[in-house]
């Protein structure tokens, strides 16, 4: 089909045309980091060629040349290194597909499949992120896709995109309420295929640990998780966040050893109701399965297992914001009597041969200690008093005898180190210990009071089992930075140190600061959307639905969809109604309006032709009742220019016109 | 005296105001000339106030009707009433704008070219069934309507002071007319349409004869320095703000209802504006109430407005009364 086929009525009308383009780069923009930048190429290109075709300049594409485009695209993706059937190649398909669909983009029908595309990119949008700057933006996008199909039905004569772009914003406010229904009554099904998922790694503690690995994270404030706490929180130095146990250590590197069994549900829940912490996390997603929690976990959620060395799991890997609640017990003690497997496991060393000094080091002080717990305390005071130093850039170690180097050469580290050689020195005498990692520490936020962990409070420390006593934490960070358990990382941290952050975390940390403060203000908000709104999941609608309908069943529930979607129709009708008459700039106007209204409830309902005067002596004829001077008033205090500025002509009207009310309602 | 009720231009719901106080001479005039016309033209008061409101407020008049319903005894009534030179201009379809300014003559006496004042120059100009007339010299004269000057022959030259025109037009429906087109119709102030005569006002008339003899014996009312006066008084009346208000509201309509082809233009609600002006002078009035804006509504909106679902005719009867039965008077 040629262009000059196409019929007037089917050309896509230039206001438009217009909105699309600009749609097709809003709706793109949040998609742009998980897609190939060549394909952000390709959209601009597209559109580019679209312009010129709509200038007059270049041509439609020959179907030789869209078959060569569309090889091009799908070889250029295969060949973009994204994993087979990832969510992030099937996007960078539909963009590429969205994009050159513009292009042969001819007449109305083809203008509506762009503005279809468009909604399914932007609900594809919320595949990556779900946060609230995201929605506010996606419904912005919203509008404007909106906007280009109200164009498509304006009249060619009157192109005006910001009226078009008005209506598509009031049409979008008035499906709010019936997304609002829907979105707390439509039942949250299952999918009945497995959604692929963003696999990009994101920030966070992963399954190895390299003693440099928690120094970048010092650097990063991105957010780890919220926590809401039932009642008070716990002391700073109390907030050790558990997530994982790294067990193995190879050459310079700790690692997660196979995982234990899951413990059996309610075995801990037996013992002493003594002191318990309940609250609810909101963990940001990590890509992994680790949850955190404070020590040790007596009550979690039915799908989380609680592993042998007390770290909780979650089934699948966590990819949206993720809520559980948790009652820990933080008296409780954990494996009284070890198991032999597990004493194993925990006091073996891989490479005998590393380290050598450590170790013999190690021997000579649990001799001189003399018990388990002597010997963790004399290391502490020895890191206390001897030169060392906590530094987020400490230097690099060698592969081999790593520890050995930092505990006698170079005595500057970060968390992991100190950990990492106490774990070590312990492990050559023999001791069960381990090494764990997760983060310390979270800062209240006023507002809200909810308390928010971020990736710079990330910290290592070292738990070692002691007969009798069962697992124990220590903390030699504590020894060689006590500000750090304290008062957060700000403290400890040197000012060298300090300049290596980031702007934005070092104003963070600072607290009496206005952008502090609104950066407290942002979180508090982002934190009641992940309370209400992400974290809206298959368990809360049930209990809502619960709340509501007593006994949920599917007939229920279609009822309450239909009442609600009804209600948020009429409400929109209602409004439609009651916004549309503009009150009177006039004051006189408005008083003798208010008269009229009221007079509409006693039977008689001015006209919209007619004047007041005709209307005061329709009331006189219909009445019967003498409405004196008032006919005078009335026009003296709205229509004489003199009298419509005076305060006292409209007093006078007001106070007749309610001497007339009152005759008449005499009767 | 007995009351007219016609169709075409109801004159609504006039309230029974009193008059007020400040009651001046020129209030007395304005009845006085009032009563003389209606003393002519029998049985049309509310058309007789609308053309001496239309003349008051500078504008030209359009008379719309059938022949011999009195549209000339009408003007010529009016020339006299207010003393003013009068001209009567039969327009056919052969009519020359020439003919109608007049031409550049060459004398053989004084071997000399000498302009000719056509009938133009007169101070009230009947212009006589002008849509049988041709476009052409239809526009020469609605030229002069708004320039109030004519240029021929690359002399310009003005026309009197002051200058009427009261044009009469057959109904388009009937066959040798050409419309006037929109453009030309917005020049026009009001268009009224006379009538057929009450049986009462006809029954007087047949009874005492024509009243044509009679134009002749009819006193000059208003002189030009009264004239002048009135016309400064009209520009002086006051409109208080709900008023503009309202004349917005009616505009507005006109541009946003579906049945009206076009809105009103912005010179329609000034020419709205200054008819209500106008008649609220005649009412002795120091400025305006919403009835004056309904009682000269139809007539000076009706020749401005067309119905979408007409594309010939300017039948903005029906519209004018939309315009008042819809638009709020008080929002």
């Amino acid at each position: 089909m040629t262009a000059r086929s196409i019929g007037v009525a089917h050309q896509i009308p230039r206001n438009s045309l217009a909105l699309l383009m600009i749609a097709q780069v809003v709706v793109v923009l949040p998609l742009a980091p998980y897609i190939s930048p060549w394909i952000v190429g390709v959209c601009l290109f597209c559109g580019y060629w679209r312009t010129q075709v709509y200038r007059g300049r270049w041509g439609y594409p020959a179907s030789w040349v869209k078959t060569f485009l569309v090889a091009a695209a799908v070889a250029g993706i295969a060949l973009s290194g994204f994993q087979s059937f990832s969510l992030e190649a099937a996007t960078s398909l539909l963009v590429v597909a969205f994009a050159l669909k513009l292009v042969e983009m001819k007449n109305r029908r083809d203008a509506y499949l762009v503005i279809y595309l468009s909604y399914f990119l932007i609900a594809t949008g919320f595949l990556f992120d779900q946060s609230m700057a995201v929605t506010a933006y996606e419904l912005a996008a919203s509008v404007v896709v909106t906007a280009a199909m109200v164009g498509m039905n304006q009249l060619q004569t009157r192109v005006r995109p910001v009226a078009s772009l008005r209506v598509a914003g009031t049409l979008v406010l008035q499906a709010l309420p019936l997304t609002l229904v829907i979105f707390l009554l439509f039942p949250r099904i299952a999918p009945l295929w497995s959604i692929p998922v963003p696999s990009a790694a994101t920030t966070g503690l992963s399954d190895t640990l390299t003693p440099g690995d928690i120094a970048s994270l010092g650097r990063s404030d991105e957010l780890a998780f919220r926590v809401i706490f039932d009642g008070d929180p716990p002391r700073q130095s109390e907030l050790y966040w558990r997530g994982l146990v790294y067990s193995d250590f190879v050459y310079g590197t700790w690692a997660l050893a196979a995982p234990l069994d899951a413990l059996p549900r309610d075995s801990l829940d037996a013992e002493s109701e003594s002191a318990s912490l309940s609250y609810e996390i909101f963990l940001e997603p990590t890509q992994s399965k680790w949850l955190f929690s404070l020590d040790t976990p007596r009550q979690y959620p039915d799908r989380v297992d609680l592993l042998g060395d007390y770290r909780l799991e979650n089934p699948e890997p966590v990819m949206s914001v993720m809520r559980y609640k948790v009652i820990s017990d933080p008296e409780l003690s954990t494996d009284p009597v070890l198991d032999p497997a597990i004493r194993e496991r925990e006091s073996r060393l891989e490479n005998p041969n590393d380290n050598i000094r450590l170790q013999a080091y190690a021997r000579d002080l649990y001799e001189r200690a003399g018990s388990v717990e002597a010997m963790v305390y004399a290391m502490m005071a020895h890191i206390r008093e001897e030169p060392y130093s906590y530094t987020l850039n400490p230097p690099t170690l060698a592969r081999y005898d790593s520890i050995d180097e930092f505990w006698f050469d170079t005595r500057r580290g970060f968390c992991s180190h100190y950990a990492g050689a106490m774990v070590y020195a312990l492990r050559s005498v023999g001791v069960p210990a381990r090494m764990v990692g997760g983060y310390q520490g979270g800062e209240i936020n006023p507002v809200t009071g909810h308390m928010v962990v971020r990736q710079y409070d990330a910290h290592a420390w070292v738990e070692v089992w002691i007969e009798g006593k069962g697992w124990q934490r220590f903390d030699p960070t504590a020894a060689v930075a006590p500000a750090r358990v304290e008062d957060g990382l700000n403290a400890a941290l040197s000012s060298e140190d300090r300049e290596t952050l980031s702007f934005l975390s070092a104003t963070r940390m600072e607290s009496e600061n206005v952008l502090a403060d609104a950066l407290r203000f942002f979180d508090s908000l982002e934190y009641r959307w992940n309370l209400w709104v992400v974290g809206y999941d298959v368990d809360t609608q049930a209990n809502v639905l619960k709340k509501l309908f007593g006994e949920v069943t599917p007939s229920r529930i279609g009822v309450a969809l239909v009442l609600g979607g009804a209600v948020s129709l009429a409400m929109v009708v209602l409004g439609l109604f009651f916004w549309r008459k503009p009150a009177s700039s006039h004051p006189s106007e408005r008083v003798f309006s208010r008269f009229c209204a009221a007079m509409s409830r006693h039977g008689i309902k001015r006209l919209p032709g007619e004047t007041p005067v005709v209307f005061l002596e329709r009331i006189a004829e219909e009445k019967n009742i003498d409405v004196g001077i008032l006919p005078e008033l009335v026009q003296r205090a709205l229509y004489d220019p003199i009298g419509s500025q005076q305060r006292s002509a409209r007093m006078n009207l007001k106070k007749e016109l309610r001497k007339l009310r009152f005759r008449l309602a005499l009767g | 005296m007995p009351t007219s009720q016609n169709p075409g231009s109801a004159e609504p719901g006039t309230p029974s105001l009193k008059v007020s106080a400040g009651k001046d001479q020129i209030h007395q005039l304005v009845v006085e000339a009032c009563t003389v016309l209606n003393g002519i033209l029998l049985g049309k008061e509310t058309q007789v106030k609308l053309a001496l409101a239309c003349l008051f407020a500078r504008g030209h008049l359009l008379i719309e009707d059938l022949p011999g319903m009195g549209k000339t005894l009408l003007s010529h009534a009016l020339a006299r009433v207010l003393g003013l030179t009068y001209n009567r201009i039969q327009f056919t379809s052969d009519v020359l704008p020439s003919d109608i300014i007049g031409a550049t003559i060459f004398d053989k006496n004084s071997g000399e070219f000498h302009f000719v004042e056509g009938p133009l120059f007169a101070q009230l100009v009947l212009a006589d069934e002008i849509n049988r007339a041709t476009p052409k010299s239809q526009s020469a004269l609605l030229e002069a309507m708004e320039e109030r000057q004519v240029s021929s022959d690359g002399t310009t030259r003005r026309l009197p002071e002051p200058f009427f025109v009261i044009a009469t037009q057959n109904p388009s429906t009937q066959a040798g007319t050409f419309p006037l087109p929109e453009s030309q119709l917005d020049r026009f102030l009001m268009r009224i349409e006379l009538g057929y005569p009450e049986p009462a006002a006809e029954r007087e008339l047949l009874m005492s004869g024509d009243r044509r003899a009679q134009l002749s014996d009819l006193p000059v009312v208003i002189d030009l320095p009264a004239l002048k006066t009135i016309q400064e008084a009209v520009d002086a009346i006051k409109v208080s703000e709900p008023l503009i208000d309202y004349v917005q509201r009616l505009v507005g309509f006109s541009r946003q209802g579906t049945e009206f082809a076009f809105g009103l233009s912005p010179r329609g609600a000034l020419a709205l504006l200054q008819s209500a002006k106008s008649w609220a002078l005649l009412h002795g009035r120091t400025h305006v109430v919403p009835e004056d804006i309904q009682a000269v509504l139809p007539s000076t909106v009706e020749h401005r407005l067309r119905e979408s679902a007409d594309f010939a005719g300017h039948s903005g009867g029906a519209l004018a009364q939309r315009l008042l039965a819809s638009v709020d008077v008080v929002a």
